[in-house]
């Protein structure tokens, strides 16, 4: 017997979801009126009718396109390496014998740390008087500070993510490679297959999905966080690495034009909606949440 | 046999040198907080000093007393954590549970709001916390670290809920439980470990956060992380305190995400990559 009104999973449901609807709905519509006005913020909060300036004024803006530019590199960048570097971590790792699990367990500890913490503690590294890289560095032949040249300071702020989230690739692609088939690698081995053709054939194959989790968990990260930048280069020297979410704090609050920055800031939504929209999707092949 | 041994070889200094990569830099930063200022502020590194706590010290004392900043994160994240587990796991139920056409529209929903990115978050967020008077408070920050905790913790919920036998359930109901009783005494209980995870996660997000402590708080309800970032002057760094602050920031998250370490897989994933 079917009782009315909403079925109990909904009425399970319905607390998470007010809650969740209040805090992210009523800031979506506030934030597309933002965009549309002028905000002034002295003297109690008022919206001033700007129609499309802000919008207008975002087509003619070459400073935000050369941060989306600067946030591409900087997105395309770290994918990268992460995607890289984390899958030779795994490939290491799940050839190691004895005291596999302890080495997996000290390799994640980075991604624990607070970005902010993380930050300075790159700046204490990299500190061209007193940093134990600058010094290594200097070793090596290398003089300067590493966040004071262009190229050198994203390049630093990169290194510094790719240092916290490259264990989380690793991480990930540990748990599909260990749940490979062993028969499968064996039969390869048997047919005379050497390791990396085992890995082409064999191996990656069976991953391929579990890559691609970890690649687009990632990616809706990647456009996320700023916290590194902000505490490190806050965007210099010279705007090199002012990626668009440092550029929208900034427009917001220490230019104080909020309603230009929720222009800027509902295209990053709209981009990391596309993310959002990827990652379901690979779900979808085995069944949405079944 | 030789190749194989070489090839042994090989994987030891790879593992090594992943691990001198990861781990340096966190050694680095707790041997320095035990060092004596001169011994940090040298050109070359100093291997051997002798340790001392006068930075451990100087973060209680006097001016830099860093504890009701470490009220404030224990408090803000705490919080918003219990929230989001206790919405997260009836939600995620809910979830798990509901067939209806529009289920794949609602995980969208639900995930997007995590995705968000958190500089486009702040700026309405701000707006209506000024409005609501909730600027430097620690309901405010709760509520923030909610925004990403909740649509997290409902999605992970669920695919620990997915993963439940629907016999146990069925059993539950056979003997006389309501649905309620069903989910309280039965099938909660087996989810104890992604209700565990699920926590920690969600502790070392919000614990982790700066950018929205930084936009939300003031004198009254500035964290952790916030503390750390404020060491940094335009007179210079006390790279000492830094050192013994970013060790207390970090350490207590370290030990609680290697407590869930396996889960974690699941967790980071929220649920897209399960055991298989």
């Amino acid at each position: 017997m079917k009782r009315a009104g909403p079925s109990f999973e909904m009425r399970m449901m319905l607390p998470a979801l007010l809650v969740l609807a209040s805090l992210s709905l009523i800031p979506f519509v506030t934030l597309i009126v933002m965009s549309f006005s002028h905000v002034k913020l002295m003297g109690g909060i008022r919206f001033e009718n700007a129609a499309l300036e802000n919008w207008h004024r975002l087509i003619e803006d070459a400073d935000v396109r050369s941060s989306w530019v600067t946030s591409l590199v900087y997105f395309a960048l770290t994918l990268g390496v992460e995607m890289a570097s984390g899958i030779v971590f795994a490939l290491v790792l799940h050839r190691v014998g004895r005291g596999r699990n302890l080495l997996l367990a000290l390799a994640i500890v980075p991604m624990f740390m607070a970005p902010i913490v993380v930050g300075l503690l790159g700046r204490f590294l990299t500190d061209s008087t007193l940093g134990l890289y600058a010094w290594a560095l200097r070793i090596l032949g290398f003089e300067g500070d590493l966040l004071a040249g262009k190229t050198s300071a994203l390049l630093t702020v990169i290194g510094m993510d790719v240092w916290e989230w490259t264990p989380l690739v690793a991480l990930v692609t540990f748990a599909g490679l260990s749940a490979v088939p062993a028969p499968l690698v064996e039969a390869a081995a048997v047919d005379g297959a050497g390791y990396f053709q085992t890995l082409r054939y064999i191996v990656f194959p069976q991953i391929r999905r579990v890559l691609l989790v970890a690649l687009l968990v990632r990616a809706m990260d990647a456009i996320r966080f700023f916290d590194i930048i902000t505490i490190t280069t806050n965007g210099g020297p010279a705007d090199a690495t002012k990626i668009i979410p440092v550029r929208l704090y900034e427009t917001a609050f220490r230019f104080r034009e909020l309603g230009y920055a929720s222009v800027i800031g509902i295209l990053m939504l709209a981009f990391s909606i596309l993310m959002a929209n990827a990652f379901v999707r690979v779900l979808g092949e085995k069944g949405l949440t079944r | 046999m030789r190749r194989s041994n070489s090839a042994a070889l090989l994987v030891g200094l790879l593992a090594l040198l992943v691990l001198v990569w990861t781990l340096a830099p966190v050694a680095w930063m707790v041997v320095s907080s035990f060092k004596p200022t001169p011994a940090i502020k040298t050109a070359s590194p100093t291997w051997l000093f002798e340790p001392t706590l006068e930075h451990y010290r100087d973060l209680i004392g006097a001016g830099n007393d860093v504890r009701p900043f470490a009220r404030n994160s224990l408090l803000a994240a705490g919080l918003s954590t219990a929230l989001a587990v206790g919405l997260g796991a009836l939600g995620g139920y809910g979830l798990a549970h509901w067939h209806h056409k529009s289920k794949k529209h609602l995980a969208f929903w639900i995930i997007s709001t995590r995705m968000a990115p958190i500089a486009a978050v702040i700026l309405p967020l701000f707006i209506l916390f000024r409005q609501l008077g909730l600027i430097d408070s620690i309901a405010g920050l709760t509520l923030a670290y909610l925004s990403f905790n909740l649509p997290f913790a409902i999605w992970l919920m669920s695919a620990f809920f997915a993963d439940v036998p629907p016999s146990l359930e069925e059993a539950a109901r056979v003997d006389g439980c309501s649905r309620w009783q069903a989910f309280w005494y039965v099938v909660l209980p087996t989810t104890t470990p992604g209700l565990v995870t699920t926590g920690v996660l969600c502790l070392v997000f919000s614990w982790n956060d700066y950018a929205f402590a930084s936009s939300f708080s003031g004198p009254g309800s500035q964290t952790l992380p916030m503390a750390a970032g404020r060491l940094i002057t335009q007179g210079g760094v006390d790279w000492g305190q830094l050192t013994a602050l970013g060790t207390i920031i970090v350490l207590p998250m370290i030990f609680a995400g290697l407590a869930v370490r396996r889960w974690l897989v699941t967790g980071l994933t929220m649920g897209a990559v399960t055991g298989e």
